[in-house]
């Protein structure tokens, strides 16, 4: 009897301890706490570029939370354990770092300000933290990190569009570059569609392409490209592309209404249906497309850009290079002249506010110290893109010659002429971009392109009208 | 009076034992209250107001059955609806009948060998769905997949099948998937069913001159029933509730082709869209869904209690 009595106590005991440890939560945490696999507080000596003997004392909060989109090497936990460690070390700040994938990071942001339980900073692009969450009043108004000289500094183009209608900016612009596609030379070459491309400009017209395209089918007898259309990742490849053809738009100028139902976007949309070696493929989203590329089951990606260049497929096999060891060059879209309109990829850090005014000001001196300081040249060499700015530290860090050493980064400048217009902060953009794939969609399932086209345009055009 | 102290002893005793009983189930009335109960009640009362992630409160402003009027006029729940509705009707016949069909075949065997078959029918069960459903994908991958590989190299297709690109293959193929995690449950309970009819109804029946379909049906079928019922039921339910496989490999698409009930409403609830975080709308999608399922799942019991 008393066996059973001191079992059932060890019983209730470990179900106890059990419900406690499953209740989690630090109760010493002003804000609830994320799952951290993020680096501890301790100064990286090898990576910080001032060490001191001792973390500083910090006169606010002593954490903040970021999470990060995988914006080249912002997605790699020992990359950014450097980084965060040397922020640390200078103001005694701690960063736990969560890391988002773009399959589901907006959902796990969403459920998380629905929780009360939002980041203290994010870093992505300003269709998100400025279109959506600032839209939404969730993000704290930057403009009073941004003075005379930062503006002189910042591009003029990435300033605007990290600024809201209102004015206020929710996002500190770090790096940017313009969207590409590429190509399997190896498979260009054997098909005798090499002549179509210029490998010294890397642009092409659209007859090329159609030719190219061609020759590619003729030769493989299959699929070359794929106009991906499974979800929204990578969606910014098939907008180039189908507004690149025939010279088509896909919002206004002054970005207030979508204008994706423009003719000339539903020639180009009927041209590729047409072609042998184009599929609309409903099971393949932006990544997708990038892995089949790589593995060259694709002769040609529409979702590029320079991070892809340097690292493929992010498989760390070689820069360039396809997994069997083809040759990737990079090219613009191709357009009716050759001289497209690329689009544009801006990313920096917004702070959510949630309400507490010491993790809101510890969050805007990370921000500084990564967007302007002597250690944005690291924050952008980690991104693997360029500086959204000439100079930094009031003109004190040159950032202009930040990849003069980098071959592939100094080819790939010869795109940034191409850079286009910053459309994704259009009001309605997330509904828009849902619109676009389902219109893909649509269409490759064989509805007919102008109605599926005016059906997606009118469903962003609700989304932009409020 | 000894008997009266008696009687209040063993009141005593009933009651520390009931006490005990109590605390022993607290852990677990906790959860069930906290994640089951009070959900429960919040999603229905929050299905007539208009919570939404962007206004501030837990449940919005009141708007009556405004929900579920426009839920009957979205064309995109609608098709879910159908979808989900073909998943259920596909479904759960098949993997009855089917994993009735294996047991039929297994349960007589020998120890090890039927231990195998378990086994092997149990083991997409507990393997997790990312690992099965990456699998599949890897499967059903259009340019290099294996089903394309073979139905190439056989000549049987010239072209790749684009599997879950096409909206004519897409949903039977995650009804396949599903069917495949399904059966491995009913298969063990059947066989454990089949193993506990009653021999002696059986040889009663033979001698009697009955045939071995005769006997199914009068003897076996009539003994199963209960366990018929609750396969039903729990396929039913799990095919309703087709969520994971849809998330991971079609979204839905193509252009609605496998948007089903449970999909819709993480998407309205959580995507990242103007109309995300809808929470009244979605879960009014919910207590829609769980209305189909109640009412379903009683279906199912009078019939089977009528049997």
């Amino acid at each position: 009897m008393k066996l059973k009595k001191v079992l059932a106590l060890l019983l209730a005991m470990v179900m106890t301890i059990a419900l406690v440890a499953c209740g989690g939560g630090n109760q010493n945490d002003p804000a609830p706490s994320t799952p951290d696999p993020a680096p501890a507080a301790t100064p990286d000596d090898n990576k910080t570029p001032d060490p001191e003997p001792a973390p500083a004392e910090p006169a606010g909060a002593s954490e903040i939370t970021l999470w990060t989109y995988p914006i080249g090497k912002w997605g790699d936990e020992a990359t950014v354990k450097g980084l965060t460690d040397a922020f640390t070390a200078e103001t005694g700040i701690a960063v736990k770092v969560e890391y988002l994938a773009y399959a589901d990071g907006d959902d796990k942001v969403n459920t998380a300000i629905t929780a009360n339980a939002a980041p203290d900073l994010i870093m992505e692009g300003p269709e998100r933290l400025v279109a959506n969450w600032g839209a939404n009043g969730k993000m704290v108004d930057l403009s009073d990190l941004i003075d005379d000289t930062d503006r002189s500094e910042l591009n003029a183009a990435a300033l605007a569009s990290c600024t809201h209608t209102s004015g206020a900016i929710y996002e500190y612009p770090v790096v940017m570059t313009a969207h590409c596609m590429a190509i399997n030379r190896n498979a260009f070459e054997e098909a005798g569609a090499l002549q179509y491309i210029n490998e010294d400009t890397h642009t092409w017209t659209t007859q090329q392409f159609i030719d190219a395209v061609a020759a590619l089918y003729a030769h493989y007898g299959d699929t070359v490209g794929a106009v991906y259309c499974a979800g929204q990742g990578g969606d910014q490849g098939t907008r180039a592309l189908v507004n690149n053809m025939y010279g088509g738009t896909f919002t206004n100028a002054e970005h207030t209404q979508y204008t994706w139902d423009d003719p000339l976007n539903i020639k180009a949309l009927e041209q590729l249906k047409s072609m042998d070696g184009i599929a609309f493929d409903a099971s393949l989203a932006g990544g997708d497309e990038i892995a089949k590329f790589y593995q060259g089951a694709l002769k040609m990606a529409f979702c590029w850009n320079i991070a892809q260049q340097v690292n493929p497929n992010q498989a760390d096999t070689g820069a360039e290079k396809t997994v069997t060891g083809d040759d990737i060059v990079f090219m613009s879209f191709p357009s009716e002249d050759g001289n497209s309109k690329l689009q544009g990829g801006i990313w920096g850090f917004g702070i959510f506010d949630n309400g507490d005014q010491a993790r809101i000001d510890a969050a805007k001196e990370f921000i500084k110290f990564f967007c302007d300081s002597e250690h944005t040249v690291d924050a952008v060499k980690a991104a693997n893109y360029f500086a959204t700015r000439s100079s930094a530290a009031d003109g004190s860090v040159d950032l202009s010659g930040v990849w003069a050493d980098d071959p592939i980064m100094n080819e790939y400048t010869k795109l940034m002429p191409y850079l286009g217009d910053y459309y994704q902060i259009t009001t309605g953009w997330a509904a828009a971009r849902t619109a676009w794939w389902n219109m893909l969609q649509a269409v490759g399932t064989g509805d007919d392109v102008a109605a599926a086209v005016a059906a997606g345009a009118a469903e962003a055009n609700t989304a932009a009208a409020g | 009076m000894a008997k009266q102290a008696q009687s209040k002893m063993s009141r005593v005793l009933q009651r520390r034992e009931n006490v005990a009983g109590y605390l022993f189930m607290l852990p677990s009335l906790i959860f069930f209250l906290g994640f089951v109960i009070i959900p429960m009640f919040i999603c229905i009362i929050t299905s007539l107001t208009n919570t939404n992630m962007h206004d501030p409160g837990m449940f919005g402003s009141f708007i009556g059955l405004k929900n579920f009027s426009d839920l009957a006029k979205d064309q995109v729940f609608l098709k879910g609806l159908a979808n989900t509705f073909i998943i259920v009707i596909v479904s759960v016949p098949t993997v009855c009948a089917f994993s009735l069909w294996v047991s039929s075949a297994i349960y007589k065997l020998k120890g090890p060998v039927l231990s195998a078959f378990r086994c092997i029918f149990y083991l997409p069960v507990v393997t997790g769905s990312v690992a099965v459903t990456v699998v599949w994908k890897w499967m059903y991958d259009n340019y290099n997949g294996i089903l394309n590989s073979v139905l190439k190299s056989t000549g049987i297709v010239e072209k790749g099948i684009n599997w879950l690109g096409d909206p004519k293959t897409a949903l039977w193929c995650i009804i396949l998937i599903l069917f495949t995690t399904s059966v491995g449950q009913p298969i063990v309970l059947y066989v454990s069913a089949l193993g506990n009819v009653d021999q002696t109804l059986v040889e009663a029946a033979q001698v009697d001159g009955a045939t071995d379909l005769q006997v199914f049906w009068k003897i076996k079928w009539a003994q199963m029933m209960p366990t018929t019922l609750y396969i039903l039921v729990i396929t039913t339910i799990n095919s309703f509730q087709c969520f994971a496989l849809i998330q991971l490999l079609t979204q839905g698409g193509p252009n609605h082709a496998t948007d089903t009930v449970m999909y819709y409403i993480y998407y309205t609830a959580f995507k990242l869209t103007e109309q995300s975080g809808h929470f009244g709308y979605a879960n009014a999608m919910g207590v829609v869904l769980a209305i189909f399922i109640g009412a379903l799942s009683a279906l199912q019991f009078k019939l089977a209690k009528e049997k």
